[in-house]
């Protein structure tokens, strides 16, 4: 297991800088053919944001206990940001070997490696994103303290985090179509009942929010929120943590395990 | 009498060529070891089956194995240009598919020492969005050239592939036909110390065609250069290798010169 591991952190380092290269030109191909190009990276999560913004807060009034002097939007863009790159690994960064199928077939390059394309493209939008969200915060004359130097911290947790698990997953998602379908299905229940649109530490039953905790996309929810909203370090609530290293923990062994089984099946099957 | 020791005289030299080619072998290191290598491909009936059998769950959906490659042993060196020679699903490609590091073998093992430009689907990888310049650097980058490499070998790319205008177009505005010369073009472009072709000179129209024969040629005057060459045509083969390796159900079957192993896979064509 620790040799598959190696052998993983030895590669990604290796190819960093083709990988770096790679994640530029997958941003560009994205953008490409579009006349306002770059632009979509931030029109749609803006529009995304907009649209419930208005129906949480102008229409059911859900900001209206707000105990912080942060404006309601700021709550919802701190939970909803991590999530839009959580939904795009768990997509397209769960399936990356059927994009990228002619690094797995007509070029030798290493397959673990293959899953940080995905993720350093699309964690360069989020960087972008969580950029416009701080100037937001500094042109309305919100709080600007030091509780958002976690920040950098969290981003780089969330890349390791869901580029371990694009390796671990990938593998089996090329070779079961069934098993990438589960994973999209997977999605939608997991953006509403993983605390993005609602309070996981105000939930009615102690249990409920235990469980949540080693829900990972809770754990970046609430840790970008205490950051940007509720003003806490996230590593001072230790359920929070201890949940969220108990399950990157088992995520690397499962990993190290999947890919050292179908590494060299993947390129076979597609 | 001068006849006679001239005569004897070229046998000598003969034998001396020949047994300086041996040297050569002997001498230079190899770039290609190929050591008791097999390769099975497992068929099954359905996806499903091919997921359980993943596990190794006992299965009744697989309905076979194939070995693409059986017990396949040979070494290539430096500057050698061999031929792959074979049937349809002899193994040839398969072969040739371990070479350039896309698939591994099963039991045996595989050195190779060398840059390998494979020549084996010259599309592949090309982004119909970009450009074909963007996909020059896009393809350069992938395997690992700097920005000054890319530029460097560029305006040669573009000059032969013959694209003109359309090289700062978006690639899903060409042809079949020119999406595969300027894959052609980079593959050797990027001056490879190991050239895998795989009957990939089938590319644009006659003269281009040509142009690709003579490229290569180019290449393998490069003594350096080793070149690995799977084709059906016994003429192509003649014209750009000294070597020929004949397989047969996976088998190494012939390994020798280039007419006999042209003679033994006629032979063999002609009892199958």
């Amino acid at each position: 297991m620790f040799d598959s591991l190696r052998a993983i952190i030895k590669d990604n380092l290796i190819w960093r800088r083709q990988v770096n290269h790679l994640a530029l030109f997958e941003l560009r191909k994205k953008s490409r053919g579009a006349v306002l190009g770059w632009a979509w990276f931030f029109i749609k999560p803006a529009t995304y944001i907009f649209c419930f913004w208005f129906a949480l807060d102008v229409g059911l009034k859900a900001g209206s206990t707000n105990p912080s002097d942060s404006p309601y939007i700021v709550w919802l863009s701190a939970g909803i940001l991590p999530w839009f790159f959580m939904q795009e690994m768990l997509g397209t960064g769960a399936n990356v070997f059927k994009r990228y199928s002619y690094l797995v077939t007509k070029i030798k390059f290493p397959l673990p490696v293959i899953s940080m394309i995905y993720t350093k493209a699309m964690m360069l939008i989020e960087v972008c994103l969580i950029g416009v969200l701080c100037l937001a915060l500094v042109l309305t004359g919100c709080d600007v303290d030091i509780y958002l130097l976690q920040v950098p911290l969290l981003l780089v947790m969330l890349m390791f985090f869901w580029d371990t698990f694009s390796i671990m997953v990938s593998p089996m998602s090329a070779l079961s179509k069934d098993f990438h379908n589960l994973l999209i299905a997977c999605s939608t229940p997991l953006f509403w009942l993983s605390g993005i649109l609602f309070d996981v530490k105000s939930l009615p039953f102690d249990w409920m929010q235990t469980v949540l905790y080693f829900n990972p996309c809770t754990f970046f929810t609430v840790a970008f929120r205490d950051a940007f909203y509720d003003k806490v370090w996230f590593w001072d609530d230790p359920a929070l943590l201890g949940g969220f290293i108990a399950v990157a923990v088992a995520q690397i062994i499962v990993m190290c395990l999947t890919t050292h089984r179908f590494e060299k099946e993947v390129p076979d099957a597609l | 009498m001068p006849s006679d020791m001239h005569a004897q005289s070229t046998r000598s030299n003969q034998q001396r060529c020949d047994s300086a080619k041996m040297d050569h072998r002997a001498v230079v290191p190899p770039v290609i070891v190929f050591d008791h290598v097999t390769k099975t491909y497992r068929l099954y009936k359905s996806d499903r089956g091919r997921f359980f059998g993943l596990f190794r769950f006992e299965n009744r959906d697989l309905i076979g194995t194939i070995r693409a490659n059986k017990d396949l042993s040979f070494t290539i060196s430096r500057g050698e240009s061999v031929a792959l020679l074979g049937h349809n699903g002899a193994g040839k490609s398969t072969a040739l598919k371990i070479v350039t590091g896309v698939t591994y073998p099963e039991s045996g093992t595989v050195e190779v020492r060398g840059r390998v430009s494979a020549l084996l689907e010259l599309t592949a990888g090309f982004d119909g969005q970009l450009t074909g310049r963007e996909n020059i650097r896009l393809r350069g980058l992938t395997i690992g050239l700097s920005h000054d490499e890319i530029e460097g070998m560029e305006a040669d790319i573009v000059s032969f592939a013959e694209l003109g205008v359309y090289i700062d177009q978006p690639m899903r505005t060409y042809s079949s036909g020119m999406k595969a010369r300027l894959g052609f073009a980079f593959a050797v472009a990027i001056e490879p110390e190991i050239l895998v072709i795989d009957e990939a000179l089938a590319v644009g129209d006659t003269s281009f065609q040509k142009k690709c024969i003579a490229r290569i040629h180019e290449i393998m005057s490069d003594r350096n250069v080793t070149v690995l060459f799977v084709t059906h045509t016994s003429k192509l083969a003649r014209e750009l290798c000294s070597r020929g390796i004949v397989l047969d159900h996976g088998a190494n079957v012939f390994d020798g010169p280039i007419k006999q192993a042209i003679a033994f896979y006629d032979d063999l064509e002609t009892q199958s």
